[in-house]
């Protein structure tokens, strides 16, 4: 059975404060919850963005997610 | 006067060929950080590697495309392009704009970066280069608030979509793909924005086999404008393009201004047919519509007498791309035809969108394009998750594995087997 949205969003900030790298790709959240679909899972991350909870980092051919606390920063 | 010695870039300069070296310089008398861009450049030519770094957390909030960063890992020696981002802007469909609108661009950006623009990127936007981080959400505000235009795609979001002109000027036209653009462009703003994909994922829109925007190259799914029935013939206007009447120049006149003798419908027409599907009979022009391509040559060069069928809609074809990983291939026809309808919010394009994004969201690896997937996976898997039948053109070559692998459903009975009826037939 899928997670509710709010379980999904605590494993979603589990698994970027807990993976070994600290950029993650939209496809690694998937595993947070193998019941939701692909799309649902690519919401809730995006309302976590909103939420000041993940930031996007982006290559400009890839975009990643990753807590603001453990991305590194090119302008500091 | 120079603010870096740049002997290797002058060289650019030489030729008959417009030069943006020459470009940078001048604009580098109102904005003097484009002496820096050319000085970086002129010290990556000598080392033979960049001085960009790439990528990072730049963006305006809430949205995850549309910027791309870029810093100079040289700032102290060019603090001019410590921070030189890359903005990309949607560009109206059609690429229709207006003085005043191109004006009102211009002025944003000598206000909030270096002036130096790139029209267009290969989705179309219009790529402002080169800012830095402070500038970005003045420059949204203003973009949004006062032009009323917004940000392009830029990452692992569906991209800007792209039509051709359409409706609005081509004959052609097999259906409205500036509107088909335009609405979906609305539809999937959360895509744009936001990452969504494994990788990026083009729209183009071709409102007829000419494929003014490269749809067939260029995008993961190319909606191509196509017709269900026969090319219309004015044979009256045939015998005119035989007859050389000027009012019925080869080519709409396209090629005028030179000689290129007598028009030959036989030469320039029928043998260039590339089905061989048209042939001359009794002073009238014939063709077999069930083998013709849609290569649109015959249309292109007599306008004035063919034209597309009446019953319009559009081929999907899916997976193109330029080379990345394993170089570049063109899209593979899908949905031979479907009805590009408006009234309907184009829900049947919608469907196919839809039904692709969940299978390669689901299978696609991270960095993989969809054709990039489909050729992983195989076409037959990828025609059974479109539920199409796959058709004679779909085989590429003939098979180089001997084994053929059935599925239960494909084989009569399934996998059951009666084990006793079996063994009266066959002795243990």
């Amino acid at each position: 059975m899928a997670l509710s949205k709010d379980e999904l969003k605590l494993a979603i900030i589990e698994k970027a404060k807990k993976s070994p790298k600290p950029q993650l790709y939209i496809k690694d959240f998937y595993e947070c919850d193998p019941d939701s679909k692909p799309r649902e899972v690519k919401n809730v991350a995006n309302e976590l963005v909103r939420d000041g909870e993940l930031m996007f980092w982006s290559s400009g051919s890839t975009t990643m997610y990753a807590r603001p606390d453990r991305i590194q920063d090119e302008e500091k | 006067m120079a603010k870096h010695e740049t002997p290797l870039l002058d060289e650019l300069e030489k030729g008959p060929w417009p030069s943006f070296v020459t470009d940078l310089k001048q604009q580098a008398a109102t904005k003097p950080e484009c002496w820096d861009i050319l000085g970086q450049l002129e010290l990556s030519y000598r080392d033979r590697i960049t001085h960009w770094k790439h990528g990072g957390i730049v963006g305006v909030f809430g949205y995850g495309g549309g910027i791309v960063g870029r810093y100079s890992d040289v700032p102290k020696q060019f603090p001019g392009v410590e921070h030189f981002h890359t903005v990309r802007i949607a560009q109206p469909s059609g690429l229709y704009y207006s003085t005043e609108n191109l004006r009102a661009l211009m002025n944003l950006w000598e206000k909030y970066g270096s002036g130096v623009t790139n029209f267009h990127g290969s989705t179309g936007d219009m790529i402002f280069l080169g800012t830095r981080t402070e500038n970005l959400e003045p420059l949204f505000w203003d973009l949004t608030h006062d032009l009323k235009q917004d940000l392009g795609g830029s990452g692992s979001n569906l991209r800007t979509p792209a039509c051709c002109l359409g409706e609005s000027r081509c004959e052609w036209a097999c259906y409205d793909a500036q509107e088909v653009c335009n609405s979906l462009t609305q539809r999937y703003q959360d895509e744009i924005h936001r990452p969504a994909f494994p990788y990026k994922f083009k729209f183009k829109f071709s409102a007829c086999p000419n494929d003014c925007v490269a749809a067939i190259a260029r995008s993961d799914f190319a909606v191509i404008g196509t017709w269900k029935d026969n090319i219309r013939i004015d044979q009256a206007a045939v015998k005119k393009y035989i007859a050389c009447d000027a009012e019925y120049p080869a080519n709409g006149g396209a090629h005028k201004g030179k000689d290129w003798g007598k028009f030959d419908i036989e030469k320039e027409v029928v043998a260039l047919c590339p089905t061989q599907c048209m042939w001359m009979e009794g002073g009238e022009l014939k063709i077999d519509d069930t083998e013709c391509t849609r290569c649109m040559h015959c249309i292109n060069v007599m306008p004035r007498a063919l034209r597309p069928g009446a019953q319009k809609g559009a081929s999907i074809c899916i997976g193109a791309k330029a080379p990345i990983l394993d170089g570049a291939q063109f899209a593979t026809l899908v949905i031979p035809f479907i009805e590009v309808n408006k009234e309907n919010d184009f829900e049947d394009v919608v469907d196919v969108i839809e039904k692709v994004w969940d299978w390669w969201m689901e299978v696609g690896k991270n960095r993989e394009r969809v054709g990039e997937t489909m050729q992983r996976i195989g076409l037959p898997t990828f025609l059974k998750v479109m539920e199409v039948e796959a058709l004679p053109q779909h085989v590429k070559e003939p098979r180089s594995n001997p084994y053929v692998f059935w599925a239960e459903e494909e084989v009569p009975g399934g996998w059951e087997r009666d084990v006793v009826e079996f063994r009266k037939r066959h002795a243990a």
